[in-house]
């Protein structure tokens, strides 16, 4: 078991740096959407928690509940653009198989309300 | 020994739908919004306080930020907490050592406190917990506030 620990830590190791190298070239990945009035905007990472959510001064007039929809929607398409452009980054060092089976799904590109890369 | 590899798998099987479909609530320490969030960061349920809104869209948007950030710390500790149960507590070390630390260990006083005005005094920063010395020891049951 500890034999089986080690190896997996070595390809983790091994996967990480060349993820790493990657990644410094291409920069941090990340992805972003706005609502199409700019009330929300969220800047999500992948897999991870969104690293900035913003609204505008206008967006304090939908209330709470409104304005709690709207981050959630926002996020949702955040997060799905933050884990297609990892998808697209690192299916060049990992399998893209695995990088599906870890929850890195690549979605389609989508023009609607506020793509931004 | 078929029957104990098939309910290793059943076991395994059970685990993987448990952590697929967890999730964690936490309430920012202001009590003004509530966030469910999955350990991926996925946001199941946000609720905002009305007066949250009348603190300013800046406002709004760093406690909204950072309750989903408490919410996904708290699923993934949660995550690592039922792993911990399953498997063990050599196990989920042995996945610390491979994935990084659990949020527990690896964050502390994540709440980034609120700029105190001139005459008011800092807040005091809680004091981390000091690391558990012995493997056994239960490091991964001993902070409540991760089992909410």
């Amino acid at each position: 078991m500890d034999d089986d620990v080690q190896r997996a830590a070595r390809k983790v190791r091994d996967v990480e740096q060349a993820v790493s190298e990657h990644v410094t070239r291409s920069g941090p990945i990340t992805g972003r959407a706005s609502s199409p009035d700019g009330a929300v905007t969220v800047v999500a990472t992948p897999g991870g928690p969104p690293r900035e959510i913003a609204v505008s001064a206008a967006a304090l007039r939908m209330g709470p509940h409104g304005l709690a929809a709207e981050i959630m929607r926002v996020a949702e398409k955040a997060q799905r653009s933050a884990n297609t452009r990892l998808h697209q980054t690192l299916e060049r060092v990992v399998d893209p198989r695995e990088l599906t089976a870890l929850g890195v799904e690549r979605g389609q590109d989508e023009d609607d309300f506020g793509w931004r890369r | 020994m078929a029957a104990v590899n098939e309910e290793r798998l059943q076991a395994t099987e059970q685990l993987q739908r448990e952590l697929g479909a967890l999730t964690a609530t936490v309430e920012h320490p202001n009590s003004m919004c509530t966030v469910t969030a999955s350990p991926k960061g996925e946001i199941k349920a946000l609720h905002l306080h009305p007066a949250l809104l009348n603190q300013g869209a800046r406002a709004v948007g760093q406690v909204v930020t950072e309750t989903v950030r408490l919410a996904t710390n708290a699923a993934v500790q949660v995550s690592f907490n039922k792993m911990a149960l399953a498997l063990g507590d050599g196990m989920a070390i042995d996945v610390e050592s491979i994935a990084g630390d659990s949020p527990f260990r690896s964050t502390w006083n994540p709440v980034v406190p609120p700029e105190a005005p001139a005459e008011q005094a800092p807040p005091e920063r809680r004091q981390r917990a000091p690391r558990a010395e012995d493997a056994d020891d239960d490091a991964f049951f001993d902070n409540p506030s991760w089992l909410r």
